[in-house]
This record gives C-alpha cells, sequence and structure tokens, in this order.
C-alpha cells in the first residue's frame, strides 16, 4: 500500500494553507520551465513524473514542497535516462551555490521554444476514437474493485470497495500511458463517470446529500 | 570538524532553499550546453502562463456564460468547442473539459486527490493549495471545514457535488452570478471571478 494512493479522507490534518500563488519561491518557475521543456521535447510525460512521486518515502512525500519533490523526482530520472550525470549535476550545483549570480551558458537550441509553446496548445489527447463496447450503461450500479498495489495507479483508494451508480459513459475510449507500469490503464479502455453518495465512503459523516464524483477506468470496475 | 558534524551540515545545505535554487540553475544550465532548452525558453514559458494561459481565460467564459444562456447551454454541453467560439484554444491539461454550474442548493468543488489534474487552458497553472497535501486528503471527506479554511460558508441547505479528478477530463466551475450586477458588461462582471472561485473554492462576489 502506498499512502499517497490513499489521500483522500485523511483525518487530524490541520487547516489548509490557502496560498494561492503558483510559485512560492523564484527558483520554482524555473524548474517548472525545464520541466515544461522535458514535456514539450517528449523527454517524459505526466505518469513518468507521477511513478517518481509515488515511489517516495511517504513521509517525505508529505514534508516536502510540491516542486521540492518535483525537482529530486526530474534530477534522478534525467541521471537515470543519461540524459546528465550525477557528476556534472554535483558539479554543477556546486558551481552555483558558489556564484549563485552567475550568468547561464550563452547557449542552447531556441527552436525548442517554439515547440514547447506549441506543445501546450496541442497536449497529448489521451481520447482514442475506437470501437468499444461498454460493459456498464448509464443507471448500473458498479462496485469499485481492490486492484493489486501498482507502480502505478489512477484510482483513488478511499474509493476502493465503494459502490457508485454510472453517470456518463463517455464515448470512445481513454488510454492513460503506454510508457509506465500502472494496474491496467495501458490499453485504450471505456471510462465512466461514478457517482457516488458521500454518505457511503464514511459512514461516520454528517448525512448532508453530498456526492462525489470521479471518472473510472473500465478496469477499475465491477458489476454488482 | 566531525564526520557527523560534516554529514549533518550536507545534509541541511541540500535541504535548504539555496541549493534548490543551485540545483534548478544547475539543470537549466546543462539543458542549454546539451541543446535541450533554448536561452529564451524559460523566460518564454513563464511569459505564457502570466499573459496566454491563465485564469483570465476562465473569467472570460464565465461572464460571457453568465451574459448569454445560449452560449452557457453549448459550454455545459461541450466546453472545448464552446470556448473555440471565443477564439480561446484548448490544449495541454485541457484535451477533455467539462464544465459544471453552481446553483442555489447545489455547490460543485474541485479537487484532484491522487495530484495536480488542473484544467490549464481555462485556469493555467494550480495554485499551490490545490497542490497541498492537506487539500486533498481534507476536500472529499470535509468539504464543509475546508470551504471555512477558504472563507466561503454554504447555506445549510446546500448540497457539495466534488469533482475527483483523476482520469482523463479536466472540470471547470460556473460560480453563481452575484446578485446587483445586472446590466454589467462582460468585462466588469469578469473582474469579479477568482481561480478559486472556478474551482468552487470561493464565491463570486460585487
Amino acid at each position: 500500500m502506498k499512502v499517497q494512493h490513499y489521500l483522500g479522507g485523511i483525518e487530524n490534518l490541520g487547516p489548509v494553507d490557502v496560498e494561492k500563488r503558483v510559485f512560492v519561491e523564484p527558483w520554482e518557475a524555473q524548474l517548472f520551465a525545464v520541466h515544461t521543456t522535458m514535456m514539450g521535447t517528449g523527454i517524459w510525460a505526466w505518469p513518468d513524473l507521477r511513478v517518481l512521486a509515488e515511489s517516495m518515502n511517504p513521509l517525505d512525500y508529505f514534508k516536502y514542497r510540491y516542486y521540492i519533490k518535483w525537482l529530486g523526482g526530474m534530477c534522478k530520472f534525467l541521471v537515470s535516462r543519461n540524459y546528465i550525470s550525477e557528476k556534472e549535476l554535483e558539479a554543477k550545483t556546486k558551481y552555483y551555490l558558489e556564484n549563485p549570480d552567475a550568468p547561464q551558458p550563452n547557449a542552447g537550441d531556441n527552436d525548442v521554444t517554439g515547440r514547447v509553446i506549441e506543445y501546450f496548445y496541442t497536449g497529448a489527447n489521451p481520447y482514442r476514437d475506437v470501437a468499444v463496447n461498454p460493459v456498464f450503461k448509464v443507471g448500473d450500479t458498479v462496485r469499485v474493485k481492490d486492484m493489486p498495489p501498482a507502480v502505478h495507479t489512477r484510482l483513488p483508494g478511499y474509493l476502493r470497495n465503494k459502490t457508485g451508480v454510472v453517470e456518463t459513459v463517455y464515448k470512445g475510449a481513454y488510454l492513460y500511458a503506454d510508457n509506465v507500469p500502472t494496474d491496467g490503464i495501458c490499453t485504450a479502455q471505456p471510462v465512466y463517470l461514478v457517482k457516488f453518495k458521500t454518505r457511503d465512503l464514511w459512514d461516520d459523516i454528517p448525512d448532508k446529500g453530498d456526492v462525489l464524483y470521479n471518472d473510472c477506468f473500465e478496469v477499475y470496475l465491477e458489476a454488482v | 570538524m566531525s564526520d557527523d558534524h560534516d554529514h549533518e551540515h550536507h545534509h541541511h545545505l541540500r535541504e535548504s532553499e539555496t541549493y534548490y535554487a543551485a540545483r534548478t540553475k544547475a539543470l537549466e544550465s546543462l539543458f542549454r550546453e546539451k541543446g535541450l532548452i533554448g536561452t529564451d525558453t524559460v523566460d518564454r514559458v513563464i511569459n505564457f502562463f502570466e499573459h496566454e494561459m491563465g485564469p483570465f481565460n476562465g473569467a472570460k467564459v464565465v461572464a460571457k456564460a453568465w451574459t448569454d444562456p445560449a452560449f452557457k447551454g453549448r459550454l455545459l454541453a461541450d466546453a472545448n468547442k464552446a470556448i473555440a467560439e471565443l477564439g480561446m484554444r484548448d490544449g495541454i491539461e485541457g484535451e477533455n473539459l467539462k464544465v459544471v454550474e453552481n446553483t442555489p442548493g447545489t455547490h460543485n468543488v474541485v479537487c484532484c486527490t491522487l495530484c495536480s489534474c488542473w484544467p490549464w487552458p481555462l485556469l493555467g497553472l494550480p495554485p499551490y493549495w490545490f497542490k497541498d497535501p492537506v487539500f486533498r486528503a481534507r476536500v472529499v471527506r470535509e468539504p464543509r471545514g475546508v470551504l471555512s479554511d477558504f472563507g466561503v460558508t454554504l447555506p445549510d441547505e446546500s448540497k457539495i457535488e466534488i469533482w475527483d479528478s483523476s482520469a482523463q477530463v479536466r472540470y471547470f466551475v460556473i460560480p453563481e452570478r452575484p446578485a446587483g450586477t445586472e446590466g454589467w458588461d462582460e468585462e466588469k462582471l469578469a473582474a469579479l471571478v477568482s481561480t478559486e472561485a472556478m474551482q468552487g473554492l470561493g464565491l463570486a462576489t460585487a
């Protein structure tokens, strides 16, 4: 079990930090731009980052700020894929620690910039216009399976073994990713919008008539 | 200096903002030397999210929906198609958008308990609070408590609909139009709409 999959519903955490900025330190914006460059040029995609976040020590996951986790994940990935070496990364880090105002090298490939901006507008649509025969239909009661733990999942832990009703059967099929190990979402399949009563998810909360929607890949559902 | 002390110093340094900043500079600098990034890429990306893809897009969509019921109908039916009418492009993290509407008695709240799924074409990048594990953990089980942290109190009889994004659809909320804004033009209305309101963690007020 990975705590990262089971965040929803954890109690006693205290108030939410209502920080409305995106970047709380200047380096986070620079790091984010390097990350989007990696995405726009095909070095990596969201699933690679998520796999790394889910493989972290769960206590560290709570301890470190969002972009600190990204920084660790990006360095680890780039070294493991030989885009950069640990040695040169350490040497450069030392250099900028000692010379914080040193400029960036006047080198690079400026064609990359246009590719990254264009990527923001094209995205990477996981929709697949293929013929599928959805197992479930609108109004069906379904149970969320308790899938074996995987390197990566898109199934929130608090929904496991819970029962909901199919609200929408999305047209066509969706693929999650085909380059990371998942619990069965690497092939295009129907996705369903499933409606749960929150009282069915947690029977000790006051019944206010609230509902929760989640989009479930077909492999996560079974008939009741 | 003992080895232990040395180790501790090293560990402390590696968990400082100074270190993260140097490490990030090192990454960009290696990317530049290897031709993996342009000299202007970082500035261009930051500028892009300040001026081209940000919450100002979503606010325009809300203002249009408030003033044009037929547009609102098309937006609720097919958001990607409807925003194109306004000359807005979709794209990354918004290839499949779904718009939901707050009404008297029903309040929608969006979250992503697994990571930070967010409708970029309409809202730009997610703010800190959306990515914070405390928000993600609490909002699904105790949405009223979380709303109260944001300074929002709903009428007692309101029902909450929570949208936990985890597959390929990205959700966006049309907040309720505030009273006393009859006859306002779209630009004036758009200025009332915060990022938080467009994910259900705030209300639009005049």
